[in-house]
């Protein structure tokens, strides 16, 4: 399947990303700005980038003229932050591969983000700051020569990077090993928790490692620090899923293709049931018990969210409609990418 | 000397505890130092990593003691944000809010990041002399490349815009 190229390590990372964080020199910051002071940032934004060689890949989508339904579309594929979907207000420059997104008027006059499929965060680096360095070459950005680049909120000052791998891990998460790899990453000035979900939870498995700091370490640094403990918990993962198949293959597939014949007879689906039949299914296609693209399966996580659904209903739906909704597509989906020997 | 607590194996730690009635010190042999570093959390020096951030935070937070109102006059000139304001929502009025806090700032930053120098990118637009040597080491680094991957012309290329920017810097000193 040509759509659906494997991306490096993807049987346990899903998505690599980086955000900078990044503020005009001359204006407050965006929660004490008047209107005025806000559409100067989206002008500026626009005409740096838009202007770029890759200009006409991005499209602006501002919310305030945008429905509900479609700013949680975006939010649901990770293209804009909660705070966005909610609040109405800032603006957002989207490329056309959905894999650079630049919000203005969030947290910070500008916040580039970057996602790619699997460990790809030099990638994502390198595409962020593409976008660093076209506004940065046209504005001058709050910068000190100690502090680094200058932001809203203290904890994102100097490189006002976040690099982070949103990490599959349904077998350390089964042995009830997360909790000594968030100890141990720690240690290393990253964090690693649940991603779905509130509080300890973690819907549907998945997990994101992001680093702490980012005052006095560069870039590459924290690049390859994030990067360093996303493999070595891959390894990790990997490890105990081959474990996880010697001790009881047959109990193993049992588990995780039941997830796959409920998903192909359920006829209501809740987003919560999904993440974690969803999560069962990835597991088995790593290991090889089903043929489907991960990729695919990644894809459905965030097309079946109720945004996203309602979207490409066209109308407003019911709590019901929208898990029985869900519940169909992922039927049919499955039938057209999943495939069992 | 034994450890006090099993009375078995050499005591090889000590562990003192302060509380309320004063200081407590044992003398602990591996195994039982074992034991105390699982019943106290934070306690921990299976690795060089714990040991160092260990430093790094009882360093950080003696820095960033709660202040006792000390800067509670402090006001940012450009944008009117106060100190008191700050340190209810934690979010920053302007650029200029860092020079105007700065002290109680230091600490702060000191406690989340360990750190208070940056290293790393510079703004493209700003023509300030730490840019340019900046865009200068960046150069190097991709002569030396070009040079290793025989790509020549490229390397010349390069060549002839660190000999610019080296220019540009000579002339930013003479004038500066």
């Amino acid at each position: 399947m040509a759509e659906y190229l494997p991306a490096p390590e993807q049987d346990v990372a899903v998505t690599a990303r980086v955000r900078l964080a990044r503020n005009f020199e001359d204006l407050p910051f965006s929660h004490r700005q008047n209107e005025m002071q806000g559409e100067e940032c989206v002008r500026r934004v626009c005409s740096a980038v838009l202007s770029g060689e890759e200009g006409k890949a991005y499209t602006l989508y501002r919310m305030g003229d945008m429905d509900e339904t479609i700013r949680q579309e975006l939010g649901e594929h990770r293209l804009i932050t909660g705070e966005m979907v909610s609040a109405r207000h800032g603006a957002a420059l989207i490329s056309s591969g959905k894999n650079v997104s630049v919000l203005v008027n969030e947290d910070d006059h500008i916040r580039i983000l970057s996602i790619l499929p699997g460990m790809q965060l030099d990638r994502c680096a390198e595409l962020a700051q593409k976008v660093d360095t076209a506004i940065g070459e046209k504005y001058q950005m709050a910068f000190d020569n100690r502090l680094g680049y200058l932001t809203a909120f203290p904890t994102d000052v100097g490189t006002g990077m976040r690099a982070s791998v949103l990490l599959h891990l349904p077998a350390l998460t089964a042995q009830r090993q997360t909790g000594p790899v968030m100890q141990t990453v720690s240690k290393l000035g990253l964090t690693l928790r649940g991603f779905y979900g509130e509080g300890s939870e973690a819907r549907g498995n998945m997990y994101v490692l992001t680093n702490q700091a980012s005052l006095g370490r560069s870039e590459d640094d924290i690049l390859r620090s994030v990067t360093a403990a996303a493999e070595q918990i891959v390894a990790h993962e990997r490890q105990t899923r081959e474990k996880a198949e010697k001790a009881d293959m047959l109990a193993l597939q049992d588990r995780l293709l039941r997830s796959y014949g409920e998903v192909m007879h359920a006829r209501i689906m809740t987003a919560k049931e999904m993440a974690r039949r969803l999560s069962d299914i990835r597991y088995a296609a790593s290991m090889g018990y089903v043929h489907a693209p991960i990729g695919a399966l990644d894809e459905l996580l965030m097309d079946l969210q109720p945004g996203s659904l309602k979207r490409s209903a066209g109308r407003e739906l019911s709590d019901r409609e929208i898990d029985a909704l869900r519940a169909e597509r992922l039927r049919r989906r499955l039938e057209e990418i999943g495939r069992m020997d | 000397m034994m450890c006090d607590e099993c009375g078995v194996r050499p005591a090889n730690f000590l562990l003192k505890a302060v509380t309320e009635d004063g200081v407590h010190e044992k003398n602990l042999c591996p195994v039982c130092m074992a034991k105390y570093q699982k019943k106290i959390p934070g306690l921990d020096f299976s690795g060089l990593a714990g040991i160092l951030s260990g430093i790094l935070e009882s360093k950080a937070a003696k820095a960033a003691e709660p202040d006792n109102g000390e800067y509670d006059a402090l006001v940012c000139a450009d944008c009117g944000l106060t100190y008191p304001e700050f340190k209810k929502t934690g979010r920053l009025g302007c650029a200029h809010c860092y020079e105007a806090f700065k002290k109680p700032l230091e600490g702060l930053l000191l406690k989340l990041h360990g750190n208070l120098q940056h290293t790393g990118r510079i703004p493209g637009g700003l023509k300030s002399d730490a840019s340019i040597r900046y865009h200068m080491e960046q150069l190097k680094q991709e002569l030396v490349k070009a040079i290793a991957a025989e790509e020549y012309e490229r390397a010349a290329q390069i060549r002839d815009q660190v000999r610019a920017l080296s220019a540009q810097l000579e002339e930013a000193e003479k004038n500066g």
